[in-house]
């Protein structure tokens, strides 16, 4: 068996580790404009994306974006993922493909729904000031506002999705059990739905955050000329400066930052709840 | 005052009634079961009292007080689930604190009140235990513990026994038993083991159907059943279908069996209990005679099954010893079964 299973995993391995281990070899080249970069071992690239102000209110602005996204939209899906989870009719398989149903749809796409909802003269705009709330259209595109906004709604089904699932393997007695002892819904929640389902909340804030982390469309289409945030960073360096050696280096701050805050966060949340 | 009272509830799901007006009391300190077989509204019944399921019609009232339209969180019952429903983030003790907990007594009294709880179940040295390191007779017992530390007005069992082993059932079964009438407990105990409602209860509901079909004591149940189907579903009973007939009952098939009284002359249904009938090798002379089936070795009682003509009857006697008459029976021999008439019973469907 063991046999058998080695060459596609060997190949999986490529396809997974070969760019990865291509990218993190680049980062420590010396970019050339003439030859696109030069072998070299340096930790010059690092260094300057980590000392740049520049780059250094970019990786903030995408962190503060992230983590606002994260926490917004755990708050946001718990209560639909709850309901679709406990649901029993037949709804509820219609219902569940029908929240993956925006994932049909790519990010980049969906960015430009949010545009056209967002705009001077899009839907919300024009819905304000036809009910007179409003004389002037109101600025909502281009601002850090808009690009949460977009971007809570497009992580928004797999933060349900997995919510869902992880409620679901809950038994709904052990939520009876606690009101049968007295316990009114909030406090059964803190204590007992909330600390069970925490494997599923750290899961889907993990897989939430590090998408928001890495948004590229959303940021690019409602965030405006003045709002950066990393990846299209990253991709301006590989793109338009041709400096690879310095996206790569900027791409694998990405990476590492994201890393250590998703395991400090799940380990932090982790032990918070789990002594209750 | 009783300490549980159901006034006519009633619970329909769409078109589909679950319970259809439903009456009984439950006084201080008494076990009842509610006995019958899977769809016939006991669980229901069970969670309308808990507060789960709102009733259709009718009320609810625990020590004399209307709780029907009481949250689950405001009533004074403590509901011990068919799968225990332990909160597996916590220990043994905080499992069996959580009602207290919810109830604002503080940590000492709340930690001395658990310890206590598990003594009397005698698991006092797990309290620092998580449930998945519990086996399922002892988790049952945390179960337990974390109802009766409430000490609740009525407490509630959901098939108590269903999810243990057969060895463990027994000792379960004295132990829940012995723990309610020391402490007094009102209890509701839902089962379709009617061996297991025999056994524990002071007074038992057969439903079936979304009704009821008899309560009484066990012996009321199982000497005298008031229908065909409780009969059949209380103990193991022979009903056989026919009609009176003078002093005895003509079955379908034609053959005359001993009756007391024409009492239930109404009745179309013949019913009589394995143990209480006599077995005999054919030159007993008397009896009515049949053919013999099927011979079943249980160790210390032995079933037989008799022809007679079409209608096969169940006996269940003592395993004959080497010397007696009935050691050398085989199937097809032509035996004898006798009963005195007062043993049977004629019901109606």
């Amino acid at each position: 068996m063991a046999k058998l299973v080695l060459p596609a995993g060997l190949l999986v391995l490529l396809l997974l580790g070969g760019p990865m281990l291509l990218m993190l070899r680049y980062s420590f080249n010396v970019f050339d404009p003439l030859f696109l970069m030069k072998q070299a071992f340096t930790f010059e690239n690092y260094a300057r994306a980590v000392a740049d102000p520049y780059y250094q209110k970019i990786l903030t602005t995408t962190i503060l974006v992230a983590l606002a996204c994260t926490a917004l939209t755990t708050l946001l899906a718990y209560g639909p993922a709850y309901w679709l989870a406990r649901m029993e009719s037949r709804w509820k398989s219609k219902l569940t493909i029908l929240t993956m149903f925006p994932l049909l749809v790519g990010g980049v796409v969906r960015s430009a729904g949010y545009l056209a909802l967002l705009s001077t003269d899009g839907l919300v705009n024009a819905a304000l000031r036809g009910a007179g709330i409003i004389a002037e259209p109101l600025q909502l595109l281009y601002t850090p506002g808009a690009v949460i906004f977009a971007t809570v709604g497009i992580v928004l089904p797999y933060m349900i999705l997995t919510l869902a699932s992880v409620i679901e393997s809950i038994p709904r007695q052990v939520e009876e059990a606690a009101a049968n002892l007295g316990a009114r819904p909030g406090r059964s929640f803190f204590r007992v739905l909330m600390p069970l389902s925490l494997p599923g909340v750290l899961a889907g804030a993990t897989l939430v955050f590090i998408l928001c982390m890495n948004a590229y469309a959303t940021p690019l289409l409602l965030g405006g000329p003045q709002f950066q945030m990393m990846a299209p960073a990253v991709y301006e360096q590989f793109a338009r400066a041709s400096n690879w050696p310095f996206g790569a280096a900027l791409a694998f701050l990405l990476l590492i930052v994201t890393v250590i805050l998703t395991s400090l966060g799940s380990s932090v949340i982790a032990r918070r709840y789990r002594a209750g | 005052m009783k300490s549980l009272e159901l006034v006519n509830i009633r619970k329909d799901y769409g078109g589909a009634v679950a319970v259809a007006g439903m009456s009984m009391q439950i006084a201080r300190g008494e076990l009842v079961s509610l006995l019958g077989p899977s769809g016939c509204g006991k669980t229901t019944t069970l969670r309308m009292v808990a507060g789960f399921v709102a009733p259709s019609a009718g009320s609810v009232l625990i020590d004399g007080r209307d709780v029907t339209r009481l949250a689950p969180y405001e009533r004074d019952t403590a509901l011990v689930f068919q799968s225990y429903a332990l909160f597996p983030h916590m220990t043994v003790a905080q499992n069996v604190g959580f009602g207290l907990e919810m109830r604002k007594v503080g940590r000492a009294e709340r930690e001395a009140q658990s310890l206590e709880a598990l003594r009397r179940v005698r698991l006092e040295h797990l309290a620092d235990r998580y449930p998945r390191q519990l086996s399922g007779g002892q988790q049952q017992r945390v179960a337990l513990a974390r109802g009766l530390v409430l000490n609740p007005a009525v407490f509630l069992l959901d098939e108590p026994l269903s999810n243990l082993d057969a060895k463990l059932r027994g000792e379960v079964r004295s132990e829940i038993r012995a723990l309610q009438q020391s402490l007094e407990l009102t209890t509701l105990m839902v089962t379709h083991d009617q061996e297991e409602a025999l056994t524990m209860s002071d007074r038992l509901v057969l439903m079936e159907g979304g009704r009821v079909r008899q309560a009484g004591t066990a012996q009321d149940l199982y000497e005298r059943p008031a229908d065909a189907f409780v009969a059949e579903f209380v103990g193991r009973s022979n009903v056989i279908e026919g009609r009176a007939e003078g002093g005895g009952f003509r079955t379908a098939c034609g053959t005359l069996l001993p009756a007391a009284a024409a009492g239930a002359a109404g009745g179309s249904f013949y019913a009589i209990r394995p143990e209480k009938i006599v077995l005999a090798r054919e030159d007993a002379g008397e009896g009515v005679g049949g053919a013999l089936r099927e011979i079943l070795y249980l160790g210390a009682q032995t079933e037989y099954t008799v022809m007679l003509g079409q209608t096969p009857v169940t006996v269940i006697a003592a395993t004959p010893g080497p010397d007696d008459a009935l050691a050398g029976l085989r199937t097809g021999d032509p035996v004898r079964l006798s009963w005195p008439g007062a043993s049977a019973r004629l019901l109606g469907a």
